[in-house]
């Protein structure tokens, strides 16, 4: 389908416009009902804990129908004023349960708020530009605390909340400011952004790893397109909503919290020793005709270099946070500042970040409130080149001292990869991250029923990196080598500097009309956003610099040769939306949420700028049916379906546009001029991609509301999927950018929690699964697209019509000839296989081996992905665990196929149990030099289990630190990825690509690291 | 009550209504390009059409493995594929260039598919070009002095494309994204029409560049001598004797050109633009190092094949051949000009190997991978761009003044024109060799193969001689009459164009 039905989505914006202004005339009207309460005035105080009985400060506290309220102090403690007993306290705070409890004749309330399970019904849930509580949404919405992440010693909360939520797959990789990759309920795109959405407090962005773990309190991530229709057109891959901590009315609250710990690899790839690799060496060149041995026995002269330990390292990890928060009856404020250091576990690679924040709420009148949410956050960064790095020690003889008596091995002079110590050591590559985001917001509430607010959020990122490359030789006086020769030398410095300056700003301003009319409860939400985004790119490289020099305003006039260019374009967009949403729910049992989303972006030609994103979602709440009273067994029984539509508009700006190549060079009369070209063919009819997504849910309390479950179904369809097409040589360019394609995600999740106390024992456990199915529907008008290039043997994925996205296809492997003849004699006789070689199928029995008989072998793509969490406490102890797995994913190792070179040292596995006359019950082929076909020998399943987390705390009695003015002192033990099951046999299963036709290949990936770490938490 | 309630409602519907409804203007989602120049631009600016023109020569270095147009792969498709060169390396080392070197190459070689690409890139780039300067501002004069550049370059490629594969679609416009699939494009044009393209080009530069040295003319631009020159080669694959005949002549006699007295220096880097050069390619070393066809040196260059201690000088592509070598008279200059010999290894030495140019001593044979490597292709050590072998810039001579000459005599001879022989006797000259006794067309060929050995000719100067079959399959050669004469369609392209690009006989 290459062009949208334009007036359907038409009728849809005008049919839903209509019922809006209905629904909006009803709202007014409900004005004239105000009806005024009569006030007796009764002192109410009391106290509000956690379930494990901490106090809980800052919760909210509202009289039932009014906005009269207040909120707890840091001891937990309230008090209020109500007009009668018949009055109706409700108790609430983000990502705790809400409570409702009649005042009666008690003056005095004790409130026991649940923090324990995330699919709690009366939970607040933060939604798009709003809240509302669990029990009254229609989506399909998860939510998990800040507290619950927090735990965890990682840089990222997107890293902390692996395993913890149904239906989003989350992989990280051990390198240290790594972003993970997400996918929500699979993989709708092929060429736009896979990524969700994230929001923090409000504020759209692409990236958080600026915001610190610490200062989260809840992170809600919303799944189904009722839920994140309300982001229209960036919404087709979820939204992660996440909420920063508030003050809390209350004398201050200070508190700290550190954790100090190592990191180390957890799998390493057993590599070859000096006599496997000769011998392996030698045995393979003798299938080439060579009668002596190539490589001398003489080598083994004792070097055993194992490259990994060469370039790894145990590494260090620290992490402190303070904070402060309290408030008074004009200001509630929260400050905290962080720091987190992270080697990384290759030598020369660090990473330091410094955050701060400031999170302020005014009320300036009973009507104006203003708040601030202001963060800054500052890294240092000593990058390394780390694929390289790994790729290289991967393939470096055994027998090459790495470095010995100051001078280093010179594994090139043998014809193999260069030393991967020099690269590391004679290149740094520095890099300064200074972002600041903030968000300043005004609410008025103009009429009880009408509330209005502002929203101006900023973000800067200043991001500057120095790379230089320093002099080396291989020969002469300046040589660092043990011996001369070789291909590994840098004759000059080479020095580069790069700036990258973006500054993005969003203002929405939305009106939220409230209405509770008898069993009527209506919550009407209007509103305009415009956002704008402009990044500058300046580079300045000289190839052959002056040595001694940091940077160019060093330049002294004689360097060798200097240049400024800029091949990194700027980038600018912007966006404007109007968005508005109903949610109706009749006597808490029938749902009703609405929404509709017109986005324009600046993204795609005039023309096709603006999209329309409507959504409908149903509940129903049987538990509070009247033919359910009575009934102990249910808690809570809701039945949710929804539909709605979502875009994907992630791909770069001016795709439209034919853009001129520019510093094309050229010379005449020996000077250079530079010369451009008009290359690249564009459609200039270019759209979005456009996701309708369907959901069916059921969520249930049983038990005392002891055991949750919740249960969904989904069916996302993408159409106009943007592809990259190839397009005829003839005209100029490889391919171009276009709307041609459908997809679809189907799947179910489930999610299930217990949380219940023995005695003095609290505990609780929750597990979720989800299992997701992904299939190309439409494909550039039949033609699959290839991806995954691994070395010298072209493609290892294809994705066609059928099949997932990122389907591996490659030869079937049938075994191993087992003598000559039998090799002669088969389709592969005529390209020379021989004894020992794998025998690949012929599929299309046409006695040839070629791409024709390409099968497919699976993709990276998970068919499901689950976790087991749970925790106890005991006295003062607590225990917590989560983990982690994934079933039915496959795993191209391409670093084993890839083979750049016949002087790479091979596998362990390989040199021992190759193929050999005397060793024929093997799946290992012979001692090769060559490049093996891509073939399923090298795919393996990538399926996995792990323990991400297993935390143990003790909380010491108040009576160790009485004096001390301490609230509460925790200390912890906690470690990170203790120990993963797989399969797989290469450096971790969790191979992180942002590029959705090439996931699930590992090339010098990092391997997984896991962190051993002792904290400590103090309050007071 | 009533009245007021209305009033009321009213200023609160204009609130919401202002406060939500805050539009941005249509202009708000209009970006403006950041500095980048767009289509609509280029084709208002002059500048840009002349920039454009840079555009168009800077595809000449399109090399490395990727879309090419004179460089390493066209070394493939040409020298490799002929008597002179063999694929060289180690026998397992780049598989489609041994196909092609055994004529068992099939249509999915990529070698083919880049050698397409890269044409088919260049010529778009001057379609882009003659579109931007028909429409532009300009002294006529220097207006279609440009013309003439970009179609030189262009009819160039296109001599290129109907050599290798003959007919191909015949692209002279630019085509809209919305126009690909229309079979005018994608069908293949007769070799005929392709070579009225060529001629059209050709002449149009004939009669509007000016003479090397002539007002208007730069080093590196595109001159009425080298459209006449291309022209006249152009003539002779067609036979038509007198059309090249006049053409080289009008060169010989303009008293532009003479031989370079060095034949040993002729490629080298002191050899540059030297007095025979009708075109080259231009190359220079910028901060980008990517003013040169990448990997044109070092794929030539002698493969230290790995050996402990000896720097990898190359991939050892290209061998002149035994055949090669025995081409040469005795006393020929240009035989140790063209081919690097190694040196065997004597038992007990010494073994002072073979010194190269640039002073770089290249070790015996028990350190190198083959015997032979191209000299001509040769470029020392360089130590700007980090010492990347692979930008070695070499400036690839397209046409120069002996060719002319060569040209000429054969012409000459169809046409029993006495005049030849002098023409022929004076490359000869050059060489160091006494004049020839007769200056026939074989006497002709047999001098263009030495003359201009390992200069990307001979499989296709074969090709037109009508013998490729006999003189490759002597060679040990697997060439078919019929079918071996041009290169398969790429097979990518074929399935690109939905089955409409039609396949070469016998593939």
């Amino acid at each position: 389908m290459k062009k949208r039905e334009f007036s359907t989505a038409f009728k849809i914006q005008i049919s839903t416009l209509r019922l809006l202004r209905v629904k909006f005339t009803l709202a007014l009207m409900l004005l004239t009902c105000l009806q005024v309460l009569a006030y007796q005035n009764i002192p109410i105080t009391g106290r509000v804990t956690s379930s494990t009985g901490e106090p809980l400060a800052g919760v909210s506290v509202t009289l039932k129908g009014t906005q009269l309220g207040t909120t707890t102090d840091a001891a937990g403690n309230f008090s209020i004023t109500v007009p009668n007993q018949n009055a109706v306290l409700v108790f609430s705070y983000v990502g705790f349960g809400t409570q409702e409890v009649t005042v009666g004749t008690t003056t005095n309330i004790a409130v026991n708020l649940s923090n324990a399970a995330s699919t709690n019904l009366n939970e607040v849930v933060v939604v798009g530009y709003g809240t509302q509580r669990r029990r009254d949404l229609t989506g399909s919405v998860a939510s998990v605390k800040g507290t619950e992440l927090a735990k965890q010693p990682v840089l990222t909360a997107t890293q902390a909340l692996q395993g913890k939520v149904a239906g989003v797959q989350i992989t990280t990789s051990g390198a240290p400011n790594a972003a993970p990759v997400v996918r929500v309920r699979g993989t709708g795109t092929i060429l736009g952004g896979a990524n969700p959405l994230y929001v923090v407090d409000g504020v759209i962005t692409e990236d958080i790893r600026n915001i610190n773990t610490a200062d989260i309190v809840t992170m809600d991530i919303l799944k189904d397109a009722s839920s994140t229709a309300i982001y229209g057109m960036r919404a087709a891959n979820g939204v992660l909503l996440i909420t920063t901590k508030k003050g809390r009315t209350g004398k201050p609250v200070f508190s700290y919290d550190g954790t100090a710990g190592i990191r180390e690899a957890t799998n390493l790839v057993d590599m070859a020793g000096p006599a496997q690799y000769i011998g392996y060496f030698n045995e393979a060149t003798k299938y080439y005709g060579n009668p002596d041995d190539t490589l001398s026995a003489t080598l083994l002269n004792g070097t055993q270099t194992d490259w990994f330990d060469e370039v790894l390292r145990r590494a260090f990890q620290q992490n402190h946070n303070v904070s402060v928060s309290g408030g008074g009856k004009l200001l509630n404020y929260f400050v905290s500042a962080g720091y987190i250091s992270e080697q990384g576990i290759i030598i020369n690679n660090d990473f330091s970040r410094f955050t701060v924040r400031n999170n302020n709420e005014y009320r300036l009148t009973d009507k104006l409130r203003l708040g601030t949410q202001l963060s800054y956050s500052h890294a240092d960064l000593d990058n390394v080149n780390e694929g390289n790095a790994l790729s290289s020690a991967y393939r470096a003889s055994p027998y090459v001292p790495a470095f010995l008596n100051g001078k280093y091995g010179n594994t090139s002079a043998i014809g193999n990869v260069s030393n991967p110590l020099v690269g590391l050591n004679y290149s740094t590559d520095k890099g300064i991250n200074n972002r600041f985001q903030g968000t300043f917001t005004g609410d008025y509430k103009l009429l009880t029923w009408l509330n209005l607010r502002t929203s101006f959020g900023l973000d800067n990122v200043n991001y500057e990196n120095t790379v230089m490359g320093l002099p080396f030789s291989n020969t002469g006086t300046n040589n660092i080598f043990i011996e001369a020769g070789g291909n590994e030398q840098r004759l000059n410095t080479s020095f580069e500097e790069n700036a990258f300056k973006s500054t993005k700003w969003v203002w929405d301003n939305t009106a939220t009309f409230t209405k509770i009319l008898d069993r009527h409860n209506f919550n009407f939400l209007l509103g305009a956003t415009a956002e704008k985004y402009h990044q500058r790119n300046t580079r300045a490289k000289s190839l052959d610099y002056k040595e001694g020099n940091t940077s160019f305003q060093e330049f002294k006039g004689d360097e060798i040769a200097f240049n400024i260019n800029n091949p990194i374009p700027n980038d600018k967009w912007s966006r404007n939306s109007y968005l508005s949403r109903l949610n109706y729910t009749f006597d808490d049992r029938y749902l009703f949420t609405g929404t509709f989303r017109a986005d324009g972006t600046s993204r795609f030609p005039d023309g096709n700028r603006w999209g329309y994103f409507p959504s409908i979602g149903l509940g129903w709440n049987i538990a509070k049916e009247a033919f359910m009273e009575g009934n102990t067994f249910f808690d809570d029984l809701k039945l949710r379906g929804s539909w709605g539509k979502v875009g994907n508009d992630q791909i770069a700006q001016g795709l439209y546009t034919t853009f001129a190549n520019t510093g094309l060079p050229y010379f005449f009369d020996g000077r250079q001029v530079y010369g451009i070209s008009l290359d690249d063919v564009v459609d200039e009819d270019l759209q979005w991609e456009i996701t309708e997504e369907f959901d069916a849910g059921v969520d249930v309390g049983l038990m005392n509301n002891r055991l949750n479950l919740v249960f969904d179904y989904y069916k996302k369809t993408t159409d106009d999927v943007l592809l990259r097409v190839p397009l005829p040589a003839f005209t100029g360019d490889a391919d171009y950018i276009t709307n041609l394609g459908s997809i679809e995600n189907k799947g179910i999740e489930l999610t299930a929690g217990w949380n219940d106390r023995i005695g003095k024992v609290n505990y609780n456990f929750s597990a979720n699964m989800a299992r997701n199915k992904n299939k190309v529907l439409e494909l550039n008008a039949g033609q699959a697209v290839f991806g995954g290039g691994v070395g010298q043997r072209g493609t290892t994925t294809k994705t066609d019509v059928g099949q997932p996205i990122g389907s591996f296809f490659v030869y079937q492997t049938a075994g191993i000839f087992q003598s000559d003849a039998e090799a002669a004699g088969s389709p592969q006789g005529a390209s020379g296989a021989r004894a020992g070689d794998l025998i690949y199928v012929d599929q299309n029995k046409d006695g040839s081996i070629n791409a024709n008989d390409r099968v497919y072998a699976g993709s990276y793509q998970p068919k499901m992905i689950y976790g087991f969490n749970g925790g106890v406490t005991v006295q003062g102890f607590d225990f917590s665990f989560t983990t982690y797995g994934t079933q039915g994913s496959k795993i191209y190792n391409g670093k084993k196929a890839a083979r750049g070179d016949v002087r790479d040292n091979i596998e362990a596995d390989v040199a021992r149990n190759r193929w050999t006359p005397d060793r024929p019950n093997t799946n290992v082929p012979r001692a090769n030099l060559g490049i093996l076909d891509h073939s399923t020998y090298f795919i393996e399943s990538g399926d996995f289990f792990r323990i991400n987390n297993l935390t143990l705390g003790y909380t010491l009695p108040k009576t160790v630190f009485g004096n001390l003015g301490l609230n509460r002192a925790r200390v912890y033990l906690t470690a990170q990825n203790p120990v993963t099951w797989t399969k797989y046999s290469g450096f971790t299963p969790e191979l992180s690509s942002s590029n959705t036709i090439d996931a699930g290949i590992e090339q010098g990936a990092y391997p997984s690291v896991r962190t051993f770490a002792f904290g400590l938490n103090i309050n007071f | 009550m009533k009245y007021k309630n209305i009033i009321k409602k009213t200023i609160i519907t204009l609130i919401i209504v202002s406060f939500t409804g805050l539009g941005c203007g249509k202009d708000f989602l209009e970006i403006d390009s950041e500095g980048r120049i767009n289509k609509q631009e280029v084709q208002t600016n002059p500048n840009a059409a002349e920039a454009l023109v840079t555009g168009v020569y800077n595809s000449l270095y399109f090399g490395s493995f990727d879309p090419t147009t004179v460089g390493m792969l066209y070394m493939i498709a040409t020298d490799i594929a002929s008597d002179d060169g063999d694929k060289g390396s180690f026998d397992a080392d780049f598989g489609p260039a041994r196909e092609i070197d055994n004529f068992t190459h099939t249509p999915g070689n990529f070698v083919f598919n880049n050698l397409w690409q890269g044409y088919y890139k260049g010529i778009s780039r001057a379609n882009s070009a003659l579109e931007a300067l028909e429409g532009a501002t300009f002294d006529a004069a220097v207006k279609n002095r440009l013309i003439g550049e970009v179609r030189f370059i262009r009819g160039m490629y296109y001599f290129n494309l109907v050599r290798l594969f003959g007919g191909v679609p015949k692209i002279i416009v630019v085509p809209k994204a919305t126009e690909v699939n229309n079979a005018e494009f994608q069908t293949r044009a007769t070799r005929e029409e392709i070579y009225e393209v060529i001629k059209s080009d050709l002449q149009f530069g004939i009669d509007n560049l000016p003479q090397k040295g002539e007002a208007g003319s730069v080093v590196g631009r595109s001159t009425k001598g080298a459209a006449q020159g291309l022209l006249a080669k152009v003539h002779l694959y067609q036979k038509n004797w007198q059309m090249a005949f006049d053409l080289s002549n009008a060169i010989i006699t303009s008293g532009k050109y003479t031989l370079h007295p060095d034949y040993t220096t002729l490629w080298r880097e002191t050899g540059n633009n030297n007095s025979e050069s009708i075109f080259e390619v231009q190359t220079g070393l910028t901060g980008d190092c990517n003013a040169v066809s990448p990997l044109y040196s070092n794929s030539q260059g002698p493969r230290a094949g790995g050996k402990r201690g000896w720097d990898d000088l190359g991939f050892g592509l290209n061998n002149p051949t035994a055949n090669l070598v025995s081409a040469y008279e005795p006393g020929d200059k240009r035989r140790d000009a063209t081919i690097i010999f190694v040196q065997p290894t004597l038992p007990g030495g010494p073994n002072p190997g073979t010194m190269l140019y640039g002073n770089f001593r290249l070790p015996t044979q028990d350190s190198v991978e083959n015997q032979r490597y191209n000299y001509k292709a040769y470029h020392p050590a360089i130590t700007t761009c980090g010492g990347n072998k692979d930008l070695k810039p070499k400036n690839i001579r397209i046409l120069r003044y002996a060719e002319v000459l060569l040209i000429n005599a054969e012409a000459a001879a169809m046409l029993n024109n006495a005049q030849g022989a002098a023409r022929l006797n004076l490359v000869r000259a050059r060489a160091g060799l006494a004049p020839s006794a007769t200056a026939t067309q074989a006497d002709v060929w047999k001098e263009r193969r030495v003359e201009l050995a390992m200069e990307q000719d001979r499989f296709l100067d074969l090709v037109r001689q009508g013998r490729a079959g006999t003189v490759l399959r002597a060679h040990g050669k697997a060439f078919v009459d019929g079918k071996h004469e041009v290169y398969p369609i790429p097979q990518a392209q074929i399935d690109l164009s939905g089955g409409l690009l039609k396949q070469n006989n016998g593939y």
